[in-house]
C-alpha cells in the first residue's frame, strides 16, 4: 500500500468519522411531539362509576430508538393544572390541597431509567414517576405503531396506585368512595427527530 | 262510616299493594335526596348521594316495569261507582303516573351518560351508556329530567289528594283498596256491622 492510499484512506475517515457521530446522534435526538394528535389521560373508579380526565398541557421530551431499544430515552412533564374531566366542578377538586395540590406541585415527571424491547414494537419503560413531590419506580409497557405518514405513535397504559402519591386524603379515602388504582393511559405522535 | 268492599270493590292483590307502597318509599328517599343534592357542592357526601338517587332510580324502573307485567296478568279491581269523569281522571292519572315512573329514571340515566357519569347499580353493575359524554346535551337533558320530576310530583300530589278525598269526604273504599285487610278473610265492617 502505498503512502498516498493510505493517507487518503486516513483522510476520508476523517471526514466521515464525524459524519457517522453527528448522524448518530442526529437520530438520538428527541422527537418532536405532536400535541394536538397525542393524548395523556386517566380514569379512576368512584363509588364503581369511571371518572375519566385528560392533562391538556405537558412536554414530551422522547428518544425512541427502535433499532436500539435501550438506547431511547423520556422525559414527560404534566402540568397538572391543566387536568381536565370536562367537569369544573371536579377539575376544581382533583387540583386542589387534599388532591393532587396543583399550586405546591405543579408538575408531574415521569423519567426513563431505562428502556428495553419486549418484541416487535413492543417495550417496557423502567422510570420514575413524581407526582406530588412523592416519587415512585414504575415499570410501563408501550407499543409503537408507524403510521400512515411515516410518524410513530407511542402508546400505553399503566395503573398507579394515588395513596402511593398522597394524592386524595381525609374523607375522601373514607368508604372506598374513590378508589385506590388510577388507570394512565397515553397515546403520543413522534415525528422524526429533528 | 266506611262503606263495605263489595264483590267487585276487592282489594288490590299482596303483590301489587307490595309494588304500590315499596315505590312510594322509594319516593320517599328519591325526591328530598335528588333535590338535597344538586345544592351541595362537591364533596364526597354529594357523590354519595348521586350514587344512591341514581341506585333508587334504576330500582323504581325495573319495580314498576314488573308491576306492570304482574298487573297485565293480575288484572286490579274494577273502579269503584263513581262518576264517569272522575273513573276517567283516575285512570289517565294511573297512566301518566306509570309513564312517568319509567320515564323520570330514563331521563336521568340519559342525562348522566351525556355528563359522562355511567350509572353503576350498587357499585357493581354498570348499566350501558346510551349516549356518549356531550356536556350541551347533558344540560338540556338536566331541565328535562328536572320537568319530569316536577310533573310526577305533581301527580303524585294529585294521586294522594284523591285517595283521602275518597277516604275522607266520600268514605268510600278507594283509599283501603291498596291497604292490606287486617284480618284475614274478614270483610270490611260495613256502617250497620260497626254500630
Amino acid at each position: 500500500m502505498s503512502r498516498i492510499t493510505l493517507r487518503r484512506i486516513l483522510r476520508s475517515l476523517v471526514l466521515v468519522l464525524p459524519l457517522l457521530v453527528l448522524g448518530h446522534n442526529a437520530e438520538a435526538a428527541p422527537r418532536t411531539v405532536d400535541y394536538g394528535a397525542s393524548q395523556i389521560s386517566f380514569s379512576v373508579k368512584q363509588m364503581g362509576v369511571a371518572v375519566d380526565g385528560r392533562f391538556t398541557r405537558y412536554t414530551a421530551s422522547i428518544d425512541l430508538d427502535e433499532a436500539q431499544a435501550e438506547q431511547s430515552q423520556a422525559r414527560i412533564e404534566v402540568d397538572i393544572s391543566s387536568l381536565d374531566t370536562g367537569t369544573p366542578e371536579a377539575d376544581a377538586i382533583a387540583i386542589d390541597t387534599p388532591w393532587l395540590n396543583a399550586s405546591a406541585f405543579p408538575k408531574a415527571v415521569f423519567e426513563s431509567t431505562a428502556v428495553r424491547a419486549l418484541g416487535p414494537n413492543r417495550y417496557q419503560a423502567e422510570g420514575q414517576l413524581t407526582i406530588r413531590g412523592n416519587t415512585r419506580p414504575i415499570s410501563v409497557p408501550f407499543t409503537s405503531t408507524t403510521l400512515p405518514d411515516g410518524r410513530l405513535r407511542a402508546s400505553g397504559e399503566f395503573t398507579l396506585h394515588r395513596t402511593d402519591f398522597g394524592i386524595g386524603g381525609g374523607e375522601w379515602n373514607k368508604d372506598d368512595l374513590v378508589a385506590d388504582a388510577v388507570r394512565v393511559r397515553f397515546n403520543l405522535v413522534l415525528g422524526n427527530a429533528e | 262510616m266506611h262503606r263495605p268492599l263489595t264483590p267487585d270493590q276487592q282489594r288490590y292483590g299482596l303483590t301489587a299493594q307490595l309494588g304500590h307502597w315499596l315505590t312510594v318509599l322509594l319516593l320517599c328517599a328519591a325526591f328530598p335526596v335528588g333535590f338535597y343534592m344538586v345544592e351541595l357542592a362537591l364533596s364526597p357526601t354529594k357523590l354519595k348521594l348521586f350514587s344512591y338517587h341514581k341506585w333508587i332510580g334504576v330500582t323504581v324502573f325495573a319495580l314498576v316495569l314488573l308491576r306492570l307485567l304482574w298487573r297485565r296478568w293480575n288484572p286490579p279491581p274494577p273502579p269503584p261507582a263513581m262518576a264517569p269523569w272522575a273513573v276517567r281522571t283516575a285512570q289517565i292519572t294511573h297512566r301518566l303516573l306509570y309513564l312517568l315512573l319509567l320515564v323520570v329514571p330514563l331521563s336521568g340515566w340519559l342525562m348522566s351518560s351525556a355528563k359522562g357519569f355511567q350509572t353503576v347499580y350498587f357499585g357493581r353493575l354498570p348499566i350501558p351508556d346510551l349516549l356518549g359524554k356531550d356536556p350541551a346535551l347533558g344540560a338540556a337533558l338536566e331541565t328535562v329530567h328536572w320537568m319530569l320530576n316536577k310533573m310526577l310530583l305533581g301527580l303524585v300530589a294529585l294521586h294522594v289528594a284523591a285517595a283521602l278525598k275518597h277516604h275522607f269526604v266520600d268514605r268510600d273504599a278507594v283509599l283501603r283498596r291498596m291497604l292490606p285487610s287486617l284480618r284475614r278473610s274478614t270483610p270490611l265492617p260495613s256502617a250497620d256491622g260497626a254500630r
